[in-house]
């Protein structure tokens, strides 16, 4: 069945298929740019904050024998849909010493490690932004290095430095010193979150730092500054961002360490990491190990967004 | 009001070295970055209250003199001294001297009046008394009422302008500027050389500035040192360098210059003869030249020294004149610019003042002109 072609219609035109895709996208509301988008929102909403959604729910239910291990918190009964939230796993953070002392004990910890990293961070970013060109790659190349291992694998490497008969002692017993005992203490701990996270913080004060104007020093010693009145009136102040971001980037992820504190620290090191995991799995107590993180989280975040919004009044500034 | 007289023997005190002991001296300076030769053996006496100028393309090692003098780089040898005193091995932050920097490297967290106020800090002096002097620099270079702002917050004119009252905040025996307005647009420049020369005048700080500009150069100079390739080619007055030039280089260099090759054909204390077949005719010189018979050397004229016409002029000694066809004419309003091919074919550039309004008796493309030129116009030049 064909019919004569109507010559006032003029031909369709040819249509790049993307051009029609395009199209047929907008037709229901969809841009180019929605759809670059839409691949980190996907991401994000399946593997962070669906599960962290779980999590909550998890956090709000109770310890039951089964298959999941804990109550569901929507019930139906005769034509009834109940919700049930138990805040006791909540209540028990908060009246149970061992959690606080495990919260605060991480937030010291992941403070002092935060304090040394950076001591021991600064300088070496400052070395290498200062460094001559060719050697300045190579350097950051060093300081990346230890990536190209396992993290498990260099934490149970500064074992064999740290324990009873280890390198270190080995070397002072060539000069006839007691041995120190270092493994199963806090010394341990701080020695293995410094060494792990000690890239994230001269990464972010390297980029601060190369960026600086060198004329900037050179006129604080022109007006008649030392070198240190110069680091600690220009340098200091202008590498402030770098600073807030190395300290975030170590202090986030060292409130959580799980690793460090079991292989290295000893059985008084308290953190969160560990609590979380003996209640988890020791204890088989979901809903309690869920509202241990979800207490976690916040207890991270609020600090974080706090810092974030005095960092981006710095920089407007 | 009486007008106080101006003695010229006060103003220019390089004209009397026997008098006066200069404020700067660097002697035999020389600075080697690994194996380039930055600065090659520089010696240079810069007197109180100068403003001196020191000119050259990029390379040609004035910006490496300047830091230097400020104490950022070591000069490898020679020794630099500033009012009586050695400075070479001094650090920037014990010397009496102060640098406007290029980038005017001002401190982006703090406020116009922090950084005016920061080598005041330095030097302990009391609240009140930094608060005066900031008060009194801004007012100065007439900022009063941006203490407060950051330095993103000025226009480039202002950035510039709170540099220099930072550089100037402590009173500095010895002010040095790298390419002061380079990063001003032209209009905003040439009020700023003004006020520059100004300021200078007023506070009578010695002023070295360091400049790829001539014209700026020429504007704000007492005197000028023209660098190339590490080296001072010439130290003189404006006037000096440019009608006076000692070589090929300086007369190339600052303003534009016709240049030819001849040979010398009557040395005489009293006048030269030079033969030139580029020109197509003789060069008379009207002084003695420290030349030999039959050497080859250089004859080097400005544009407007020389004269159009279209009858042949008579001119003494049979010699200082030529001719040739006009190639291109560049009208540029006050002057225009005439491109002439000599026999040679050697193209010489001459300028004329268009002084009759809209001439129409000016001598146009492709016409036969005669140029001509007083025997004390060009610049013999033997290296």
């Amino acid at each position: 069945m064909t019919t004569a072609r109507d010559p006032t219609i003029p031909p369709p035109r040819r249509l790049k298929p993307w051009n029609a895709v395009e199209r047929g996208l907008a037709k229901v509301g969809i841009s180019g740019r929605m759809l670059v988008l839409a691949a980190p929102v996907l991401w994000l909403l399946v593997f962070f904050l669906i599960p962290l959604a779980v999590v909550f729910g998890i956090s709000l239910s109770t310890k039951q024998f089964g298959r999941p291990p804990y109550s569901p918190l929507l019930t139906t009964e005769e034509g009834t849909v109940q919700l049930t939230l138990h805040l006791n796993n909540y209540i028990r953070l908060f009246t149970d010493n061992l959690y606080i002392a495990a919260y605060l004990s991480s937030i010291r910890i992941a403070f002092i490690s935060t304090v040394i990293t950076l001591f021991v961070g600064y300088p070496m970013a400052y070395a290498i932004a200062r460094a001559p060109d060719r050697w300045r790659n190579i350097l950051l190349m060093l300081v990346i290095l230890p990536f190209f291992t396992s993290f498990l694998l260099r934490v149970y490497a500064l074992t064999g430095f740290m324990r009873g008969n280890g390198v270190i002692n080995q070397f002072l017993g060539l000069f006839g010193l007691e041995p120190l005992v270092m493994m199963q203490t806090d010394f341990a701990v701080y020695v293995g979150i410094v060494y792990t996270y000690l890239p994230f913080m001269i990464l972010p004060l390297y980029t601060t730092l190369v960026k600086l104007d060198v004329s900037l020093f050179e006129a604080s010693a022109d007006l008649g500054a030392r070198p240190l009145r110069t680091f600690l009136s220009v340098t200091l102040p202008l590498s402030l961002p770098g600073i807030i971001a190395g300290s975030m980037l170590v202090f986030i992820p060292a409130i959580g360490e799980y690793v460090i504190p079991s292989l290295l620290g000893g059985p008084e090191t308290l953190m969160i990491g560990r609590v979380l995991w003996d209640e988890f799995f020791t204890a088989a107590n979901w809903p309690r190990a869920a509202a241990v993180a979800v207490a976690m989280l916040l207890a991270v975040v609020i600090p974080i967004m706090l810092l974030q919004r005095a960092q981006s009044a710095v920089v407007e500034r | 009001m009486k007008k106080s007289q101006q003695l010229a023997v006060d103003t220019r005190p390089w004209r009397d070295t026997a008098n006066n002991k200069p404020f700067v001296r660097i002697k035999n300076v020389t600075k080697k970055f690994g194996d380039v030769l930055a600065v090659h053996d520089v010696s240079l006496d810069i007197y109180r209250s100068e403003l001196f100028c020191l000119l050259g393309g990029s390379g040609s090692g004035k910006s490496t003199l300047l830091r230097m003098l400020a104490g950022f780089e070591q000069p490898t040898s020679g020794t630099i001294e500033i009012d009586g005193q050695d400075m070479t091995e001094v650090p920037p932050y014990n010397r009496p001297v102060n640098m406007m920097f290029q980038s005017y490297a001002l401190f982006p967290h703090m406020s116009v009046e922090q950084n005016i106020a920061y080598g005041l800090k330095r030097d302990n002096l009391g609240k009140g008394e930094i608060s005066d002097r900031v008060a009194e620099l801004l007012s100065l270079v007439k900022l009063q009422d941006y203490g407060r702002r950051k330095p993103h917050q000025l226009s480039g004119g202002q950035r510039q302008r709170v540099a220099l009252a930072r550089a100037l905040a402590k009173r500095p025996k010895l002010l040095l500027l790298d390419e002061p307005l380079g990063a001003l647009d032209k209009k905003l420049r040439e009020e700023t050389q003004f006020e520059l020369v100004k300021i200078q005048e007023s506070l009578g700080v010695t002023f070295i500035v360091v400049t790829h500009d001539q014209e700026e150069a020429m504007t704000l100079a007492t005197r000028i040192g023209v660098m190339n390739l590490g080296e001072i080619a010439m130290v003189g007055e404006p006037t000096d360098i440019y009608e006076f030039p000692n070589s090929r280089f300086v007369a190339g260099f600052i303003g534009s210059a016709n240049m030819v090759e001849g040979k010398v054909t009557e040395d005489e204390p009293g006048h030269v003869r030079i033969r030139s077949s580029e020109l197509g005719c003789d060069i008379y010189v009207g002084h003695g030249v420290d030349c030999a018979p039959e050497q080859i050397l250089w004859w080097a004229i400005r544009p407007e020294k020389m004269v159009l016409s279209r009858e042949k002029p008579l001119t003494p000694h049979d010699a200082n004149v030529t001719s040739g066809i006009v190639e291109e004419i560049a009208y540029l309003g006050d002057i225009s610019l005439y491109q002439v091919a000599l026999e040679s074919g050697k193209r010489l550039r001459v300028s004329q003042t268009n002084s009759v309004r809209g001439n129409p008796d000016a001598i146009t493309w492709d016409e036969k002109v005669y140029i001509t030129w007083s025997d004390s116009s060009g610049s013999v030049l033997t290296v």
